[in-house]
């Protein structure tokens, strides 16, 4: 393999790129098994009712919401 | 993402090579991962009590719960990304 290939800037975009969304991906796996744990407390069913899945939506924007308050918390310690 | 295999300035047939190496890599990886989640995510729900076999309700616990993990994934990738 051409090493001069590893330089290139279309390379360096495009990894830059799957690491941006290799990070969604893996905040989604968390929350979506952290959310899971929270509002799927029976057996799934053939379908989610309306109060898990909007308990998923809630849990996940929470956790967005969540998230800032502590970053703020945290800049107004120092 | 198509802009850069169509605007691509000759060196790159060798960088379209590893590009689509780390793509392949990162898709088998987040597969696998994925895949461990469910499984333990289900086996939590479904198999309470280990009996000698898999019973024909733990195996349809099994169905439903693979179908509502990759539903829930859904709804919290939308819950993220797609208000606001």
């Amino acid at each position: 393999m051409d090493p001069s290939a590893l330089q290139s800037p279309e390379l360096q975009n495009f990894l830059n790129q799957e690491k941006e969304r290799a990070m969604i991906n893996e905040m989604v796996g968390k929350l979506t098994s952290a959310c899971w744990d929270k509002c799927i407390t029976g057996t799934p069913g053939s379908k989610f009712s309306s109060s898990e899945a909007s308990c998923l939506t809630n849990c996940a924007q929470r956790y967005m919401e969540l998230s800032m308050i502590i970053v703020k918390r945290f800049q107004n310690m120092q | 993402m198509d802009s850069f295999s169509s605007a691509s300035s000759g060196s790159s047939s060798s960088t379209n090579d590893i590009m689509d190496q780390v793509k392949t890599q990162l898709a088998q990886a987040y597969a696998e991962q994925f895949l461990e989640t469910v499984r333990d995510k289900c086996f939590d729900k479904c198999i309470t009590k280990p009996g000698s076999s898999l019973s024909g309700s733990e195996g349809s616990c099994i169905s439903r719960c693979v179908d509502r993990y990759i539903e829930a994934t859904g709804i919290i990738s939308k819950a993220l990304f797609s208000q606001r």
